[in-house]
């Protein structure tokens, strides 16, 4: 029973896997031309070449590139600020903890029509403006949405990864705090002494697993962009939509074209965080694989 | 530094960990915290060190006090039991923590940090990783750690606690050694008698958030002030009775003894007792159990049902089943008024 | 010891943290029983349960969907939890071909971005008759809820070990009846946690769900895309209202229900341990 035990345990999660890799190989396959079904039998690299010179891609690739660093970046330093928030002042559980899990369950849908409600030159901000008299018209108020800043969409994003970051960290952040934290204080450290030096250092583990997620993810994410986006330039992943249901099928390889390049920005991030974080490895980080 | 401590008392999540502290360690004094687990004995150094702020009462370090000083200024270092050494810093560079906090200089840190790792003999290792080393090099390296931060008070939270008995005792050596060198006033919490009994200038006994007894080993083994402090140093057997006129009475036996008429509980352990074989004594020898050095010899008087412990040589001839008579050492017999027997 | 200035500042982030999270669900409620509120007013005109009453109109079969949605997220919650126990108890206790493989794979979802994903396997679904079904949507979530259960129960089953059921075996119980009664009941918060989290991650799922769902299986989140793209958005804030009211249901329940469970230990997830 003991030697065939993991085999039969891991059958499930096989299956699936089976299923995953055949989805991104046949996209792959896809994107260098070969859709028999379509009577493309042809292996290629043109769909690339062509995409890569297309203005229309390499505008949607720099909105996608834009949204999800700048997001990125922003909400994990302050994800930081926040769980360091949440550790010193004592609120690791209860009521405050449970306001934020509560932006973790919302889904982007909702969190565009927030962005709608209070950003839009109609919404809710605008208003408080118009009020406090720092502008005379809605048009007064600049533009956030649907508009090539994208402004509406990083703040959207911003706002739930904020607390999925904080939510992430907390209870390393917390532990650490507690133990080495205090030896830290004892040995004659200030407390902003003791977060930069022992608590931050330590506690990247987790902030920098929360910081590649949140940032492939915004990369590669339909609905903010969909439902918050500019007419023109569209976002990668909305843009790859648009061919994919174009009716001619030979616009098929471009979209899948599309997506293999998403794909490997994805994953030149994530190549690119392996190298930077390589070398910053600390010594007794908590067990991790990848 | 002196430390005193003026009627501290600490709750924590309601529950009332220290009642009303007193304790006054002098300049340059090893003092033991002596308890079983539970009693408050971390939760005070913790007080001390300004990491818990106490509900009431004062602590005060070379006489002023200190109450309103930040923890990491108070110099009261604490080495706390699961030691705490930073993994992501070499041995020399947790060291000189402390110095770079004081604001030393790259160069000097290092030097005093090699210089500290010889005083604790691990020489060499001041670029090793932590994670790399065994329990009794770390230990020493958070020894190392702690003087670095040149603290008026050392605190030790049970540190030799988790060591086998070989390394204990080296590192109780060490300590002692660099106590006495640098004069520095140090408190050591532990649950170990012996350890305390051994190494402190005076012992503070603690029980249920409070000192029982503070006194020299010596006193508080001869003469403890009331069961709880007699029983945790050494098992024996109770005998209740008067003390009149000097003499005390009980039922079993009577004795002389210079103190003030009351009720008494008279303790009387291994040591009070000489023994000698005898065919028609009152006592049964039940038990032998061999100790090494020696025997406890577990007798039982067949006629009172009195149970007492004795300890012999191991060259004895009793065996069990033997009966012997039972001479008491009126000097060793250790008087409990009965007011303060129980706690 | 408490350092007043620092914690002064870090209190204000805080609280102006709970106020930016909390006034948008704030706005929601207003909208959700709106009648009117034109430019410039803060508060709405006019209040109304015109929304409400649309949602609740039987034709509309609105309730339908939500329910048949909160089913299908929690079939995806509780298949993840049951594959993620399975998963994380062969990579942590046992040795196997391919080990590092699985363990990969049980993340490479991350590294995926979810249309990449559902581009690249529509057709293939198409083929096997998955696409357009319940069954083809249950599938594609699992794969992203997956790397989570996974990892959840990868954490807890590590830190628990062995060591009692070990300690059960010698005791004459069969290995399966000490998973059950011994092991099982210390992963419940594990299990509590993992099931939380698949069902947001399901329910919140909107593109996959398009695709694989095609115009047959639609989830109550995508029910809302058109009122939050443009139009009514009283009705768009108050499927809203109702999504998150009942996600929240969800989870109340769940906690509930672990709670009445008779071990609850503390499931530390990042067990710090430099020993």
């Amino acid at each position: 029973m003991n030697k065939k035990t993991p085999y039969i345990l891991i059958m499930p999660i096989v299956l699936l896997g089976v299923i995953f890799i055949f989805g991104v190989v046949n996209g792959i396959i896809q994107s260098f031309g070969y859709i028999p079904a379509f009577n493309l039998v042809n292996v290629t690299l043109s769909y690339y070449k062509e995409i890569l010179s297309d203005p229309t891609f390499l505008d949607s690739l720099k909105v996608s590139l834009q949204i999800s660093v700048i997001s990125s970046v922003l909400a994990a330093i302050l994800g930081i600020i926040l769980t360091a928030a949440l550790v010193y002042t004592g609120h690791t559980e209860g009521r405050v903890l449970q306001v934020i899990k509560l932006a973790i369950i919302i889904p982007h849908t909702i969190v565009a029509l927030f962005s709608i409600s209070i950003l839009s030159q109609n919404g809710l901000l605008a208003r408080v403006f118009y009020r406090s008299g720092l502008i005379n018209t809605q048009r007064g108020f600049p533009l956030l949405l649907y508009t090539k800043n994208n402004l509406g969409i990083i703040l959207g994003y911003i706002w739930k990864e904020v607390p999925f970051v904080a939510y992430f960290s907390l209870a390393l952040m917390s532990g650490i705090n507690n133990t080495l934290g205090e030896a830290s204080e004892n040995l004659g450290a200030s407390k902003l002494k003791t977060f930069l030096y022992i608590i931050l250092p330590l506690s990247m583990p987790a902030i920098r697993k929360a910081f590649l997620i949140i940032l492939t993810f915004s990369f590669g994410a339909y609905d903010l962009p969909f439902l918050l986006g500019a007419t023109v330039p569209k976002a990668l992943p909305v843009q790859a939509h648009i061919e994919y249901i174009h009716p001619n099928l030979r616009h098929r390889p471009y979209t899948m074209a599309i997506n293999g390049l998403i794909l490997a920005v994805t994953w030149a991030m994530a190549g690119i965080y392996y190298l930077v974080t390589k070398k910053g490895r600390v010594k007794g980080d908590i067990h991790e694989e990848f | 530094m002196e430390l005193e401590l003026r009627n501290i008392s600490v709750a924590l999540s309601g529950k009332k960990i220290l009642k009303s502290i007193n304790l006054k360690v002098e300049n340059g004094e090893f003092i033991s915290l002596l308890g079983a687990s539970g009693c408050g004995k971390s939760t005070l150094l913790k007080t001390i060190a300004g990491l818990i702020n106490q509900d009431g009462g004062s602590v005060v370090l070379g006489g002023n006090i200190i109450d309103r000083t930040p923890a990491h200024k108070r110099r009261t270092v604490i080495v706390f039991q699961d030691l705490r050494l930073f993994p992501h810093m070499t041995v020399a560079e947790n060291i000189s923590f402390p110095l770079k906090m004081l604001g030393m200089d790259k160069n000097k840190r290092r030097e005093e940090a090699i210089n500290l790792l010889e005083k604790v003999r691990l020489e060499g290792y001041a670029d090793k990783h932590v994670d790399k080393m065994s329990g009794g090099q770390i230990q020493r390296v958070a020894l190392a750690r702690a003087l670095a931060a040149k603290p008026m008070v050392l605190l030790l939270d049970e540190s030799f606690s988790s060591l086998d008995i070989n390394l204990r005792k080296d590192m109780q050596e060490l300590v002692l050694e660099l106590q006495r060198e640098y004069k520095i006033t140090t408190i050591l919490v532990t649950h170990d008698q012996e350890e305390a009994l051994t190494m402190s200038d005076r012992i503070a006994f603690m029980h249920d958030g409070q000192i029982e007894q503070y006194d020299t080993p010596e006193n508080i083994f001869k003469n403890p002030i009331n069961t709880t402090v007699a029983d945790y140093f050494s098992k024996g057997t109770y005998v209740h009775g008067k003390i009149i006129n000097n003499k005390f009475i009980s039922q079993l036996f009577s004795s002389n003894v210079d103190k003030e008429n009351g009720e008494y509980k008279c303790l009387i352990r291994p040591s009070a007792i000489k023994i000698n074989k005898f065919r028609n004594g009152e006592y049964t020898v039940e038990e032998k159990i061999y100790q090494g050095d020696s025997y406890l010899l577990k007798l039982n008087n067949t006629d009172s049902n009195l149970k007492l412990e004795s300890i012999v040589p191991d060259f004895t001839t009793i065996i069990e089943g033997d009966r012997v008579n039972v001479e008491l050492n009126g000097e060793r017999l250790i008087f409990i008024p009965e007011r303060q027997a129980c706690s | 010891m408490k350092n007043f200035k620092s914690n002064k500042l870090l209190n204000i982030f805080l609280y102006i943290s709970l106020f930016i999270i909390s006034v948008p669900m704030v706005i929601l409620l207003l909208w959700t029983f709106t009648g009117r509120w034109p430019w410039p007013n803060l508060l709405p005109k006019t209040y109304s349960l015109r929304a409400i009453k649309e949602i609740f109109a039987p034709h509309a079969r609105i309730f339908q969907t939500l329910f048949s949605s909160m089913l299908l997220s929690l079939s995806v919650a509780i298949l993840s939890v049951i594959i993620g126990i399975m998963t994380a108890r062969a990579l942590t206790l046992y040795d196997f071909a391919g080990k590092k493989l699985i363990a990969f794979l049980s993340i490479a979802p991350n590294l995926v971005p979810g249309t990449v994903f559902a581009m690249g396997i529509h057709i293939v679904f198409i083929h096997m008759l998955l696409s357009d079904t319940v069954l083809g949507v249950i599938i594609v979530h699992l794969v992203y809820t997956l790397p989570y259960s996974v990892s959840i129960m990868r954490d807890l089953t590590q830190s628990i070990g062995e060591r009692l059921e070990m300690q059960a075996y010698v005791l004459g119980a069969s290995p399966f009846k000490s998973f059950i009664y011994i092991t099982l009941p210390l992963l419940v918060p594990g299990i509590k946690t993992s099931i939380g989290m698949a069902y947001i991650i399901s329910s919140g799922q909107y593109f996959i769900t398009l695709l694989i769902g095609g115009g047959k299986v639609k989830t109550f989140n995508m029910l809302m895309v058109p009122f939050i793209a443009k139009g009514d958005r009283a009705l768009g804030s108050a499927y809203a209202l109702i999504f998150m009211v009942s996600t929240l249901l969800i989870l109340i329940i769940t906690d509930r229900v672990t709670k009445k469970l008779p071990y609850q230990n503390d499931g530390r997830k990042y067990k710090w341990n430099w020993n």
